[in-house]
């Protein structure tokens, strides 16, 4: 039997942890647990001094397992694995606990979350004394990727992927591609024309003999995993099936239905339009109110649907700017025009937008602020004898008095929000999903584009509501990804699969029937099962349903989980 | 510290979804009773029903066990197998002589932090009214 030598490391994480736990307590506590060889505390673990003291202990003390209290797993698992690497230690005899995510920042009271996080270090300590070396495994990787979503972001990433000579099944549900861009006439805030960007675009991805182009399809199925992805789309009856290493998912986002908003009327008045109507209007060049005339008055709300506990919490983010376009569209094509923009609050971030506000704010365009959580303004239609049909009335915060307002035409500046089948594309994808609906990242920062599922990639606004600027960015940064898998050849992936010790195995099958990968088949001949390690996803499942004990969730057997319950309430009930 | 009943509660979080939700709770310095101690595991559907009989045996005075809400499961469908024992559980807890309501089973998405801290509370006052769960003791004198 090999000794133990279990080295703990207590991070402060500068003061994030160390103000609200005695670092020093319980480093001198965890000195004392079984098979410690040495615990030390540390202002950063995570830095480079910091790991290199590790890599140091790991060589001069002779450890052979180590406990980082530290920050949350999700966050530096990884970079203190690799550093167990440098070391020349397996990355899995390693055990994290998390005190800064679920103790420190959480807790108010010193004395318990020192109690706590000494609890959750008993923990890690007890549980690592099971752990075992995993070996890393690789899977080749297909070179071809699958794209779903042809609006331009989804196009963007295509014409990358097939301009590295690499090959792209570029999938989209209605029957053309370009997306809402393509219902678009100018962007911001450069008023560019929006088809001129995407009618090159389009033509380049049907021209490339690398795309293979699929309208009108439905993805029925996604099976396999990183490198290895099969799937079957439906294109009009017909089922066909595709095989790629590596999936980017751009499929954007809807409008918002203003109709909800009974303050706004819409749909019963009508010359109230939304954003992408009246950008129908200015493509054809006929803006016009119902009755056939040039509109006097023109009036654009804000934040339809946005930021507001009652519609969607969240900023639509390319509202603003756009109502802007619109002004300066409108004041050129109806130079005699009233406009007034009603805001609840500017926000025209982004590079050369504040300039555009700027530069708008000077021309003849009347801003006025709306309360949009107590107070919106309502839409009625005016009286016979007023010039306009329609009359607003409001009150202007900035002032803070109540006015009204004449309307012949008025543009709902509507907010987005998820796709209708958000959730089902995530389910074949395997990505979560944001309270919103939109896709969530595998790190806000880290790692913007890639998802907790290893070769799924997010961009766009499924992602959340962005501008074309930041769309086309994140479809290339996910590309960049892709062509890198595709150029190494070959992935790490999970090793922490199930397995099935055969001696002990009864042959009953249960496993085989709760597997959701399909990855466990029975070895007739032996009488006993057998995982695909493929195929497993290590989610436990049948490690948690064997009767025997004969299937082992690698890095989860039942041996570290009941070490790790034993340590954790070890302290408890006991005082230090 | 005062001396009045403070639960020890042991809490399995699956990794996509709840710690996921209960590391966002941090994120957003959202506090919370310090009563939860957290083992992180791939899948609602790897808790085995000796881990929570365990969790109890070792002194613990409830158990929460969370997952990804219905139809979110990262594995697709663990979560249904966590509630199927959950249920089954329940029963076999009773007949050991401990109250079911000493176990817990919720959803905890990734994005709810907020939910994961009121739950936390919410669960922590639940166990605290009913009292320390005597198992421990009852074994340690037994065995």
């Amino acid at each position: 039997m090999e000794e133990i030598r279990t080295g703990v490391y207590i991070c402060w994480c500068g003061s994030n942890i160390a103000k609200m736990i005695d670092v020093q307590r319980i480093a001198s506590e965890a000195q004392k647990l079984p098979n410690v060889v040495m615990a030390r505390d540390y202002k950063y673990m995570c830095s480079d001094p910091g790991q290199d003291k590790l890599i140091g202990d790991i060589k001069e003390f002779k450890l052979n397992r180590i406990v980082i209290a530290a920050c949350s797993p999700r966050i530096h698992e990884p970079t203190f694995r690799k550093a167990l690497e440098q070391a020349g230690l397996n990355p899995y005899l390693f055990q994290m606990a998390n005190i800064r995510e679920q103790d420190s920042w959480v807790h108010i009271d010193r004395e318990y979350a020192t109690l706590k996080a000494l609890s959750l270090i008993k923990a890690a300590v007890s549980r690592v004394e099971h752990h075992k070396s995993l070996d890393k495994k690789f899977v080749e990787v297909n070179p071809a990727t699958l794209v779903i979503g042809g609006g331009i972001t989804g196009i963007s990433a295509a014409l990358e992927i097939a301009g590295a000579g690499k090959k792209v099944y570029l999938v989209e549900k209605t029957d053309a591609l370009g997306g809402i861009a393509a219902k678009l006439d100018l962007t911001f805030p450069y008023l560019e024309s929006a088809r001129q960007m995407l009618k090159p675009r389009i033509k380049q991805v049907q021209l490339h003999k690398l795309i293979d182009i699929f309208l009108n399809a439905s993805i029925e199925e996604i099976t396999g995993y990183v490198g290895n992805f099969t799937s079957k789309i439906r294109l009009k009856g017909l089922e066909k099936e595709l095989q790629f290493g590596n999936i980017i998912v751009a499929t954007g986002l809807q409008p918002f239905n203003p109709a909800s908003i009974p303050e706004y009327g819409y749909g019963k008045l009508p010359d109230i339009v939304t954003s992408l109507q009246l950008e129908e209007m200015l493509i054809q060049g006929n803006v016009i109110t119902s009755k056939g005339k040039e509109p006097k008055n023109i009036v654009i709300i804000h934040c339809v649907g946005s930021r507001s506990a009652k519609y969607h919490p969240y900023c639509s983010r390319t509202c603003c700017s756009t109502a802007l376009k619109y002004a300066n569209q409108l004041l050129s094509v109806l130079p005699d025009s009233n406009i007034y923009e009603l805001y609840a609050d500017m926000r025209t971030f982004g590079k050369g937008c504040e300039e555009f506000y700027s530069d708008s704010s000077h021309r003849k365009i009347l801003f006025l602020m709306f309360d949009q959580e107590n107070n919106l303004p309502k839409i009625s239609k005016a009286p016979e004898k007023d010039t306009s049909e329609m009359i607003i009335s409001m009150h202007e915060k900035l002032s803070g008095e109540d006015i009204e307002i004449p309307a012949d035409l008025v543009i709902l500046m509507t907010g987005m929000k998820a796709q209708p089948d958000a959730k089902d594309i995530a389910r074949l994808t395997g990505v979560s999903l944001c309270g919103n609906d939109f896709y969530i990242e595998k790190h806000p920062k880290l790692d913007p584009v890639a998802t907790t599922t290893d070769g799924v990639y997010i961009v766009g606004n499924c992602q959340s509501p962005k501008d074309i600027t930041e769309s086309i960015a994140q479809a290339k940064a996910a590309t960049a990804r892709v062509l890198a898998s595709i150029a190494v050849g070959n992935m790490e992936v999970e090793v922490t699969t199930a397995h099935v010790n055969e001696d002990v195995c009864c042959g009953c099958q249960t496993c085989i029937m709760v597997c959701p990968y399909t990855a466990i088949h029975f070895d007739e001949e032996k009488k006993v099962s057998v995982v695909n390690e493929a195929l497993c996803k290590g989610c436990g499942t049948c490690g948690s349903t064997c009767p025997t004990g004969a299937i082992e969730s690698r890095h989860f057997t039942d041996i570290q989980i009941l070490s790790q319950i034993e340590g954790l309430l070890k302290t408890e009930k006991e005082s230090i | 510290m005062n001396m009045a009943f403070e639960p020890t509660i042991v809490s399995f979080l699956c990794n996509w979804c709840s710690y996921t939700g209960a590391d966002l709770a941090g994120t957003s310095r959202i506090p919370y009773a310090p009563n939860l101690r957290t083992i992180r595991i791939m899948c609602s559907g790897r808790i085995e029903p000796t881990f929570v009989l365990k969790a109890f045996r070792e002194g613990a005075d409830g158990v929460l066990m969370c997952g990804c809400h219905p139809g979110d499961c990262h594995y697709q469908e663990g979560n249904y197998k966590c509630l199927r024992r959950y249920f089954l559980l329940q029963k076999y807890l009773q007949q050991m002589g401990i109250r079911k309501e000493r176990l817990r089973l919720e959803w905890i998405s990734a994005s709810e932090g907020k939910q994961f801290a009121a739950l936390a509370n919410d669960f922590t006052e639940a166990i605290r009214q009913l009292g320390p769960c005597k198992v421990k003791t009852v074994m340690d004198t037994l065995t």
